[in-house]
């Protein structure tokens, strides 16, 4: 092992070699500086996904389940969801009926491509129709005005609860309380709106209106269409019960054999967490590959230039092996060199990578008005300079290790010898 | 035998050529005591560059022995050999070998660091042979700012500091002019007044004068080692 004093005098030999050659270590450290960059974008890609997620499905709520027809988050056999019947009004009802572990029980029904107008425009949403206790979940909490109640439910009457997005298009600098808009051509009461709840892959969760079931009736019908039984568990740690106890109820609810498969589906935030790992995965895969990439053609710039350096100075070499240095002070020595530069490298790509960050995150949030880019941090988490510097020191002392074998093992006579 | 410190017997080197075999040292025995002022003489292919290299323990011999105070140096791997040159041997070299980045005190204190020296110690004692070289006020100048001789002397500087048994130094004076090289000889004599241990090699019948002990290498033996009575070690 190398003494102190000679990883000192290391230091201070890199530190003056680097200082001669100051463009060519710029120019060397390109590759470890893409590296870099690639790194810290990853990571802040990924930390940035995490958090948009993260609010995403806490928005929509961890302990709802929702028994379907379809399987939401794409899995299972399509065809076979297909041939499933469709889960009626009476059943989603018998279901609300029987449902005791949950703290609601809310059928839902819907209308895709349905679409809402103001005066003369008119913009592409879902109808939902669903009962008063929507607005107990954190789906259903509104950010002005109320949910529809009770007695607007059964009576059927004509209010709308709106998303986000309609009310940002439809009344942008105005409450759109008691406004009416127009839905399937009669005019609807609006009397709230729901907070902000769609980001990034969910947006189309804020194009939704909310009406009293029976009221979707009249103006859509229930013929030919599925319901869908939203419960509310409470907390996490109830949805096993609830998930039990649904299934039960819906087996008995729609006659299933007792050998034979679920003829329904049971959606979780967490088969959307799924989803959410394999796009998690992909970046990582995508991620790495470049990085590294960039980190091969950085080392081999590094170690090229290591050669000529251990070949510039063999004659330093000899003199300082003549006056007693050891092959590990001269192996200490180039590896130090290898691994500073490729530390320079890391502090240049440190200032363009919060740059690219953080005016990624201005242009999405100021000029794009990605709503869900407001979550994401416009900075470079410290932790992952960390690893970025860690990895560089390890690049540089891989790419070191050939350059730096050679000056150590150079024979001290001809070292010497050489100009 | 009390005070040798160089114990050399039947070395030989020999070189692969090609299919050739090239004998550098044939066969040499040698014995240097302390406080010997030795010059070693030779024309070019004499084997006094290789005598010169075996004894400053920067190459081991093919076959032989070679005991440096009391150590065989012929059996020492490649860090064995650079502990013993950096605690024992301090070089001159006809080009002086200084680090062309580094200070004169920087150069001075260069082998005290592999020795592994706390600084302020090693600052100390740079600061010490440069003094008794004269040097004193040339410190923090960079080689290309000092003259050949004080290049020269900060070389002499940077072989006293580790206080060695024995400075080798290999022409010492070939890139220098007679007045400067006269300095340089009078600072080796100074050196072996002071009780240091000095090799010269050399081929200049001047410098070796010096001496108090003339060896002469030919074709790789020893021709002549014959005392100097006329040493004008000055």
């Amino acid at each position: 092992m190398p003494r102190l004093s000679e990883v000192a005098e290391s230091f201070r030999i890199a530190v003056a070699s680097l200082r001669v050659n100051l463009m060519r270590s710029i120019l060397t450290t390109a590759g470890v500086v893409v590296g870099v960059v690639l790194v810290v974008l990853m990571g802040w890609t990924i930390s940035g996904l995490d958090a948009v997620w993260e609010k995403t499905i806490s928005i929509i709520g961890k302990d709802m389940i929702y028994i379907d027809k379809w399987n939401w988050a794409g899995g299972g056999n399509w065809r076979l969801m297909e041939a499933r019947k469709d889960i009626t009004f009476e059943q989603a009802q018998a279901l609300a009926a029987r449902m005791e572990s949950a703290e609601e029980t809310i059928p839902l029904t819907r209308k895709w491509g349905g679409s809402v107008s103001l005066g003369n425009t008119s913009l592409r949403c879902s109808i939902m129709g669903t009962t008063t206790n929507y607005g107990n979940t954190s789906a259903g909490t509104t950010m002005e005005g109320r949910f529809f109640s009770d007695i607007e439910e059964r009576e059927a009457e004509k209010v709308v609860v709106i998303g986000f997005n309609i009310k940002k298009n439809f009344f942008p600098d105005e409450s759109p309380i008691n406004k009416s808009i127009k839905i399937a051509g009669v005019p609807y009461r609006i009397v709230g709106v729901i907070e902000k709840r769609g980001f990034l892959f969910m947006d189309f969760i804020d194009n939704q209106v909310f009406i009293p079931l029976y009221a979707f009736r009249s103006s859509f019908g229930f013929f030919d269409r599925s319901f869908s039984v939203g419960l509310k568990a409470g907390s996490e740690r109830m949805l096993n019960i609830v998930r039990d106890e649904a299934i039960g109820h819906m087996r008995s609810i729609r006659n299933v054999p007792p050998a034979a498969e679920d003829d329904f589906s049971i959606n979780e935030m967490k088969a959307f967490d799924e989803q959410a790992k394999k796009i998690r995965l992909g970046i990582w895969v995508v991620g790495i590959g470049l990085t590294l990439l960039a980190f091969i053609v950085g080392s081999i710039g590094i170690m090229n230039i290591m050669y000529v350096s251990v070949t510039e100075r063999t004659k330093e070499i000899g003199i300082r092996k003549a006056i007693g240095a050891r092959r590990a002070s001269i192996l200490a020595q180039f590896l130090i060199e290898s691994s500073m530069l490729c530390l320079i490298g890391a502090l240049i790509a440190f200032p363009i990578a919060q740059t690219l960050v953080g005016s990624a995150q201005y242009l999405a949030v100021h000029v794009f008005e990605q709503d869900w880019a407001a979550v994401v941090s416009p900075f470079v988490p410290l932790g992952l300079l960390g690893i970025a510097v860690g990895v560089s020191i390890v690049v540089g002392l891989l790419a070191g290790i050939l350059p730096a074998i050679k000056a150590s093992g150079l024979d001290p006579v001809e070292a010497l010898r050489s100009e | 035998m009390a005070q040798h410190i160089i114990e050399i017997v039947n070395l030989v080197k020999k070189y692969e050529m090609g299919h050739e075999e090239v004998f550098a040292l044939r066969d040499v025995t040698l014995t240097l005591g302390k406080n010997e002022y030795v010059a070693i003489m030779g024309p070019s292919g004499s084997g006094k560059s290789t005598l010169m290299n075996m004894l400053g323990c920067l190459d081991t011999p093919t076959s032989g022995t070679y005991f440096f105070n009391g150590e065989n140096v012929s059996e020492m791997d490649d860090d064995d050999l650079a502990s013993i040159r950096n605690r024992e041997i301090g070089f001159v070299f006809q080009t002086f070998n200084l680090l062309p980045r580094a200070t004169a005190l920087q150069n001075v204190e260069l082998p005290l660091v592999y020795a592994g020296l706390k600084s302020e110690v090693r600052r100390t004692r740079a600061i010490d042979a440069l003094t008794k070289v004269g040097l004193a006020d040339r410190m923090d100048h960079r080689p290309n700012e000092l003259s050949g001789g004080q290049r020269q002397r900060v070389a002499v500087a940077r072989a006293l500091v580790t206080s060695p048994s024995i400075i080798l130094a290999d022409e010492p004076t070939g890139n220098l002019d007679t007045k400067t090289g006269q300095d340089i000889m009078q600072l080796f004599g100074d050196l072996w007044r002071g009780g240091n241990t000095v090799i010269l090699v050399t081929h200049e019948e001047d410098v070796a004068r010096h001496a108090h002990r003339i060896i002469r290498l030919r074709d790789g033996l020893i021709e002549s080692d014959e005392a100097n009575p006329n040493a004008t070690a000055i």
